[in-house]
């Protein structure tokens, strides 16, 4: 299936410019939703993560037509995803939290297209990252 | 005999073609990041019409994109590309004009050009773009490449850190000084460092001492203004047992305890001209000299690193003649773009000294101390302040903004706000402000008269009002009770 790139960085940049604190609502929204989430976050400072997650959301977007470049960075995050503890479920919620946040600052931009693509985009690098960790959990197995 | 037109040509060393100054190349060089602290002092050469945004080369670019690179001497490195989420990925078109470079701004993230909001600008050297919230720059002009070292592989320390003598700074200017140093320390000589206080010059005299074959033996330092009067020449040169009194003890002086060394002699030019004199013959004679009280004279191996802020006019002619190498330590005003680089390496010194007091103006990552929190409009202001004593005054600036901070970040606090002066802001043509960017400013500073004239870069709040008479946009727009 195909996904929308344009219509993903389009969104995204509309994000970035429209809420000057994206990457705060997400969190805000996150911890509000799954508290039992918060502990995991303690080795950085709330603004350091923010930093963070901003940047690999904006790389991973940017990148969406490169699949090797994804297929490495996303492997790279599935590992430290594992050593932090995160869970199969977990990446739902976070799905959620980012795409409603997306979507509310985007606002009136917002399409049925956008979703899609968002919705389609963060299910491929779920599978990917899933799909490290269960090779990972084999090799070992 | 060959008529003189057949003889084989000889290349004569000093009739090769002469190496012509390398062309300057305007940059903009990074001085804040939000989220590539890390990049600060890489620069983006803007020698043709270019683009500038995050990510790699798009097809849609309408200039060819240029990517941040680390300048060091003869070696420049091209960057990753720009990562900041803050920039989009198409930010700035940059075009070089006759005098300056026109940069338009097509990001989301607005840009203000010294401290005005612009979608379109030409700037100059020393100018300063901002784009809200995501990055800061200064435009620098440089060679496309900073000159070969002469004495290379004695400065290898990570992009934008202190040296391993404390000299903090990736501009041209503070290249060519370790240059210097390091061709000095090369050779042996007496040198003389020239500079305003604060600009280190006692860092350049440990350099010189670091990179010198008499480093194994301690550096011996002394400030030339504490020495009293009566004692300079017993200070300097020592003094036999019981002279000039009995019970005196024998002292081997700053020229004996030297020996095999160097010795830092700061503000030579506090030394009377009488002490400058008995100097000479030390600075002549190698090494040769009398301890007070004693009629056979003393040897000692020293080179001799003197510092002054003083015009060198000051110094007695022949005392100045000794000194084979002048150095210019420059100031800030000539690195501006190393301002930022100098600030955060404070901050590390401070965090290392004192945790406690500065931690929470850091963020942390991976349980460690990471970059500090400061905020773009002290760097913007720190730029455009006229320091008089330049590092001395930025750490001193730093501590009263750690001091008064009441939240956790650094920035400009009142106590800072009434220190900084505004030294390069151009003031504009009223005529020059349109209606929009009139009513831009008023939206973004609320109702202070002051700082709307200021983000407008006019003179006073006068002109301000004469500019809401011309839009018809009345003066109870600001607050204003003082103006008529």
């Amino acid at each position: 299936m195909t996904i929308d790139a344009r219509v993903l960085r389009e969104t995204l940049e509309h994000t970035l410019a429209a809420d000057d604190s994206f990457p705060k609502r997400f969190y805000d929204l996150l911890f509000s939703r799954h508290p039992e989430v918060i502990p995991m976050f303690h080795r950085n400072s709330p603004g350091a993560q923010r930093k963070m997650f901003a940047q690999k959301v904006t790389m991973i977007v940017d990148h969406f037509e490169d699949p090797e470049w994804l297929a490495r960075e996303l492997a790279e995050v599935a590992l430290t995803h594992q050593k932090y503890g995160v869970r199969p479920e977990m990446y739902a919620w976070v799905g959620d939290a980012l795409i409603d946040t997306v979507r509310e600052a985007c606002g009136a931009e917002w399409t049925e297209a956008a979703e899609r693509a968002w919705r389609e985009a963060y299910d491929r690098i779920v599978r990917s990252i899933l799909s490290t960790l269960s090779q990972v959990s084999s090799e070992r197995g | 005999m060959f008529p003189e037109s057949a003889a084989p040509e000889r290349e004569l060393p000093w009739e090769r073609p002469g190496r012509r100054a390398a062309p300057l190349i305007p940059h903009l060089v990074l001085v804040w990041s939000l989220d590539e602290p890390d990049r600060i002092g890489e620069a983006i050469p803007i020698g043709r019409r270019s683009s500038v945004g995050r990510g790699e080369p798009l097809p849609e670019d309408p200039a060819p994109r240029v990517m941040p690179q680390r300048m060091r001497p003869a070696m420049t490195e091209s960057r990753a590309p720009i990562a900041n989420a803050r920039i989009g990925r198409l930010h700035l078109l940059l075009e070089p004009e006759n005098d300056g470079v026109r940069i338009r701004c097509h990001g989301r993230a607005p840009m203000r050009v010294n401290g005005q909001s612009r979608e379109d600008a030409v700037v100059r050297d020393g100018d300063v773009v901002e784009l809200h919230n995501a990055a800061v720059f200064i435009v620098v002009s440089r060679p496309k490449e900073l000159p070969a070292l002469r004495a290379a592989g004695q400065w290898e320390f990570a992009f934008g850190a202190a040296d391993r003598f404390g000299i903090t700074g990736e501009s041209e200017a503070v290249w060519r000084v370790r240059d210097e140093l390091g061709f000095a320390a090369s050779t042996d000589r007496h040198v003389l460092l020239i500079g305003e206080s604060g600009v280190g010059k006692e860092l350049a005299a440990r350099a010189i001492h670091g990179l010198s074959n008499r480093s194994e033996r301690p550096l011996i330092s002394r400030n030339a203004a504490t020495l009293p009067d009566a004692l300079v020449d017993a200070e300097l040169f020592g003094n036999a047992r019981n002279y000039p009194n009995a019970g005196m003890p024998e002292r081997s002086g700053l020229i004996g305890g030297a020996n095999g060394s160097t010795l830092f002699l700061d503000e030579i030019g506090e030394l009377p001209e009488k002490s400058q004199v008995h100097l000479l013959r030390v600075l002549d004679a190698a090494g040769e000299y009398q301890r007070l009280g004693e009629a056979r004279p003393s040897h000692s191996s020293f080179r001799l690193v003197a510092a002054t802020n003083r015009p060198l006019d000051a110094l007695k002619h022949d005392f100045l003649a000794r000194f084979t190498h002048r150095i210019k330590l420059p100031g800030f005003t000539e690195r501006r773009e190393d301002i930022a680089l100098v600030l955060s390496e404070l901050l590390r010194r401070v965090a290392a000294g004192s945790p406690s007091v500065v931690g929470r103006f850091f963020e942390r990552r991976n349980g460690q101390l990471a970059e500090p929190r400061i905020a773009p409009d002290l760097i913007v202001r720190l730029l455009r302040h006229p320091f008089t004593h330049h590092v001395r005054e930025l750490d001193r600036l730093l501590w009263l903004a750690i001091g008064s901070a009441e939240d956790d970040y650094i920035g400009v606090t009142e106590a800072v706000d009434a220190e900084l002066k505004d030294a390069t802001v151009a003031f504009s043509d009223a005529a020059d402000v349109s209606r929009e960017q009139l009513l831009a400013a008023l939206r973004e500073h609320g109702r202070s008269p002051t700082r709307i004239a200021k983000a407008l870069g006019l003179k006073n709040r006068y002109v301000l009002h004469r500019l809401l008479k011309k839009y018809g946009i009345g003066s109870s727009a600001i607050d204003d009770a003082g103006s008529s």
